[in-house]
């Protein structure tokens, strides 16, 4: 280091500074130095207790509230269903008929009418949804991809009672003149229900899975086009192998959004009980009536079961399983997308 | 070759955005032209007569104003909670993805599980029967992942100069929130909150057992056994048991309407959200 | 009109409190990567202390590392003392927030809050003191007058800042931390977004303050350095972490044989 006595003033330096040239500054008329007080300076340093402050344990325990509201929900499913598990163990799950007045309780059939229509949902909204989902996002121009973007999102949000309004008045109808060769006994089947859930969740895989192809860097898709591959081959083979976990994300997130859909469901599914094909393979029961989960919880039993505990008992663990179903799938969804993009992946 | 299977690739997915598009456009369009004949200044100024064959839906406008308004005094409070904890109070990133997880979850509950869960809480254990009340902070806990994670996307996306001006300024962490994070990122509760009360505003699972009845109520009166209508109970009852035609004109009136209430929620979300996607890109 | 810049007092000759501000072995951390490695500066006060150096030798680390700002990123670990008159400002008791009211912070992209010029020169102050009205406006013809803005803004005082140019936006904010009345300014490359102006007059500026307050300016502009600095200091990178090259007076830092390649490398970049 270098030995330079501050305390002599270093004529050099001085000089110096004063030779300097400032142009004046901004404002002609302004003066440089007009009021300075001395700095008030106050010894010692400040210091303070803790780190705490209202704002945050407010918000810890609002964040704790949330968290509670989650764990009660599951911890009252729990408790209130235990009589049912208590009696039947594995077979409430297993056991394939529901007569209440009778004390049985299977729900099997539910679990089945569930796992068909929500399969079926999205069987026929993922082909759909996907390929349109690349359209809006690789071929259509910017400015249409907007507009269709806003359509596509107002439509995620018709609410499902009217979506059950347009299946009991124009699908069910449909479906029964189209199922007339089978001999059904009326318009409310799976099928019809599944249908309806395909076009409910259609606007949810279209948008995240746009999202998720446009979240492959433009600049990747010019290199790909420049070496001279097509539309088709840049998207199978350079935009899937990156987009897939995102379009795999909406497909579960819609699953789970199938499983849980009550109302539409419930007025068109038929709410028939203990319906179960004859072998595992025969897809007859999709022409006809079923129940599922949601379609048996939204129904007036949950208002008659308070009389009888087991009962009850029966109708609140079907909230537990349908509550383990949703959420495993959603676990799952998040956990892909949560991969990908970190914490801020899209929620709704 | 290629080129075929180019042109091919193009139709196909063209295919696939023109059959989507067309079936939910069409959707829209079969309530607009089966609704739109029983829409009136009657019909929405005036209660339901005759188990909806004639009369309006002022009440079940007014009830889901009231369920609405609850949800968004509910979920405002505790959705700045948990974006602040998110966004500021949280460090630690793994808990912060698993805070992030719980919202997750939270959001993918099906609404019918909120129903039975605030059925439950409120009609059986605090015997409120029907209330308002119930079903006000049960579409308020529902729609709270919509919102905090919308605060919290704008939280972060917050340029840090700002909260670092501030500090060297000596703000404290709490005069930093007050006075620079949460006005700068208003726009975010308010999307998320404008988002969430749209999709509260169709929802009739998490009501339907515990704040909501088909007619009888008007104006709620009290908390305990004080039930409202509301827009979409009254078409999920009429969808069920109406073959009175008169009714059945009524109740595409009411899905009118309320397609048009979601539909005005969302689209005063859009500006806010299209501003928030530029400025991050910026970034 | 320049000739009458005042320098009252000769900037070398300033009562130099040896323990004004002392940094001793101070290393911070990021994870496990050093990025800065045992650095220990004396500055005195009524000064410009300059710190120079290349991008990477963590010039901004050190300035953030003054007023405990790194305290509010994560991952941050900072070792050894920074002391200001005798005491150390990161013993474990000391208030990091009312810390930074006596060491205020300029940086290198103004930061406007969305508010009207008038709200902004109050925005920190306001948090630490209960402001009647009349003093209130006070203040801030005041602390615009001092930054020369006052002439120029005087009649728009409550519409928006944003609107100012990058040069007013900057002067605004020395306003702004001015308010608070910090003894020690820290500036991080304050001019570097600016036009040569406007950076005239945040210079003029700086010269006038030391008589008032202390200086510490991160720069990698050596003219700047030339013009402005009483002592300097030089930061250069090495396999990652920034270690101190030398700490002279302007004079003798200028002709020293170990930051030849320094200067020549921010010469070359400028």
């Amino acid at each position: 280091m270098l030995n330079c006595n501050l305390l002599e003033p270093d004529e050099k330096i001085v000089r110096k500074l004063r030779s300097v040239e400032y142009p004046p500054v901004a404002h002609p008329g302004a003066k440089v130095s007009v009021v300075d007080d001395p700095v008030s300076i106050n010894f010692p340093l400040p210091t303070r207790a803790g780190n705490w402050s209202w704002t945050r344990l407010v918000s810890l325990g609002f964040t704790a509230l949330a968290g509670l509201f989650l764990l009660a929900m599951i911890g009252v499913f729990l408790w209130e269903s235990l009589p049912v598990w208590r009696q039947f163990g594995f077979d409430y799950i297993l056991g394939t008929k529901w007569f209440f007045r009778q004390h049985e309780f299977g729900i099997l059939p539910m679990i089945y009418g569930t796992v068909m229509v929500s399969a079926l949902a999205i069987l026929l909204a993922v082909p759909l949804g996907v390929g349109a989902a690349v359209f809006t996002a690789e071929i259509l121009p910017s400015r249409w991809r907007g507009l269709v973007k806003v359509a596509v999102e107002l439509l995620a949000g018709v609410p499902s009672v009217v979506y059950g309004l347009l299946g009991i008045l124009f699908l069910r109808d449909w479906i029964y003149r189209l199922l007339t060769p089978f001999d059904p006994l009326s318009g409310d089947t799976l099928l019809t229900a599944g249908i309806l859930l395909a076009v409910m969740v259609l606007p949810t895989i279209i948008t995240l899975s746009d999202d998720a192809i446009r979240g492959v860097p433009v600049l990747q898709r010019h290199a790909a086009r420049g070496l001279g591959l097509t539309r088709f081959e840049t998207v199978t083979g350079l935009i899937f192998p990156q987009a897939w976990r995102g379009i795999f994300a909406s497909i579960l997130l819609a699953l789970g959004r199938a499983m849980g859909e009550t109302v539409a469901v419930f007025l068109v599914i038929g709410r028939r009980d203990n319906v179960l094909p004859e072998n595992w393979y025969s897809l007859r029961p999709l022409l006809e009536a079923g129940q599922t989960l949601t379609s048996k919880l939204g129904g007036s039993e949950t208002f008659i079961a308070r009389a009888d505990p087991l009962h009850w008992a029966a109708i609140v663990g079907l909230g537990l399983v349908l509550m383990g179903l949703v959420v495993g799938i959603t676990w799952g969804g998040a956990w892909l997308m949560g991969r990908e993009e970190g914490p801020d992946a899209p929620v709704a | 070759m290629r080129r075929w299977l180019d042109r091919a690739f193009l139709v196909g997915t063209g295919g696939c955005a023109v059959l989507a598009l067309t079936v939910l456009l069409g959707i829209l369009a079969a309530v607009v032209w089966r609704g739109a004949g029983a829409v009136s200044w009657e019909f929405l100024t005036d209660g339901m007569r005759q188990v909806g064959a004639s009369g309006g839906i002022f009440y079940n406008v007014i009830g889901t104003g009231i369920l609405l308004a609850t949800a968004l005094l509910v979920s405002a409070p505790l959705a700045v909670g948990l974006a602040l904890t998110l966004g500021v109070y949280v460090r630690n990133s793994r808990r912060r993805n698993r805070l992030v997880m719980m919202l997750y979850l939270l959001n993918g509950v099906p609404s019918i599980l909120i129903g039975l869960f605030g059925f439950v809480i409120f009609g059986v254990l605090l015997g409120w029967g029907k209330s308002w009340l119930a079903g006000g902070i049960l579409l308020g806990f529902m729609i709270l992942p919509t919102v905090a994670v919308a605060l919290f996307e704008r939280i972060q996306a917050l340029p840090a100069n700002t909260t670092e001006a501030a500090a060297g300024l000596g703000l404290s962490e709490s005069q930093i929130i007050w006075s620079v994070i949460l006005p700068q990122s208003l726009s975010g509760w308010l999307s998320g909150s404008l988002l969430g009360l749209a999709r509260a505003a169709g929802e009739t699972a998490p009501i339907m057992f515990t704040a909501t009845i088909f007619a009888g109520a008007t104006w709620p009166q009290g908390i305990r056994e004080s039930p409202v209508l509301s827009l979409p109970y009254h078409i999920f009852v009429l969808a069920q048991d109406s073959f009175d035609p008169a009714a059945s004109v009524r109740v595409w009136g009411a899905a009118l309407i309320l397609l048009f209430l979601v539909f005005s929620l969302s689209l005063l979300a859009l500006p806010l959200r299209l501003r928030l996607h530029e400025e991050s890109r910026h970034d | 009109m320049i000739k009458k810049l005042p320098h009252p007092v000769p900037p070398t000759a300033a009562p130099a409190a040896p323990e004004f501000l002392e940094i001793r072995n101070l290393s911070v951390q990021a994870g496990s990567r050093a990025i800065l490695q045992d650095i220990s500066l004396s500055v005195a006060a009524h000064q410009v202390f300059g710190v120079v150096g290349p991008s990477g030798a963590g010039k901004s680390t050190l300035l953030r590392a003054l007023n405990r700002l790194l305290d509010l990123q994560t991952g941050f670990r900072v070792s050894g003392s920074v002391i200001l008159h005798g005491e150390d400002i990161y013993r474990k008791d000391v208030d990091a927030d009312q810390l930074r009211t006596r060491i205020g912070m300029l940086f290198q992209q103004p930061v406007i809050f969305p508010l009207s010029i008038h709200a902004n020169v109050l925005f920190g102050i306001r948090h630490h003191r209960r402001l009647r009205r009349s003093d209130a406006a006070e203040l801030v013809e005041k602390m615009l007058r001092r930054v020369t803005l006052w002439e120029e803004l005087k009649d728009r005082l409550h519409s928006s800042a944003r609107q100012l140019s990058l040069g007013q936006q900057q002067r605004l904010c020395l306003a702004r931390t001015l308010a608070v009345d910090p003894e020690i300014l820290l500036m991080d490359e304050p001019t570097s977004a600016l036009d040569a102006r406007s950076t005239e007059a945040i210079e003029a500026l700086m010269l006038d303050l030391k008589r008032t307050r202390t200086i510490i300016l991160v720069t990698h502009d050596l003219a700047q350095a030339r013009r402005v600095t009483d002592w300097l200091a030089c930061l250069c990178p090495e396999n990652g972490e920034g270690r101190l090259l030398e700490s002279a007076c302007c004079d003798a830092f200028f002709s020293s044989s170990a930051c030849q390649k320094v200067f020549d490398r921010l010469d070359g970049g400028s």
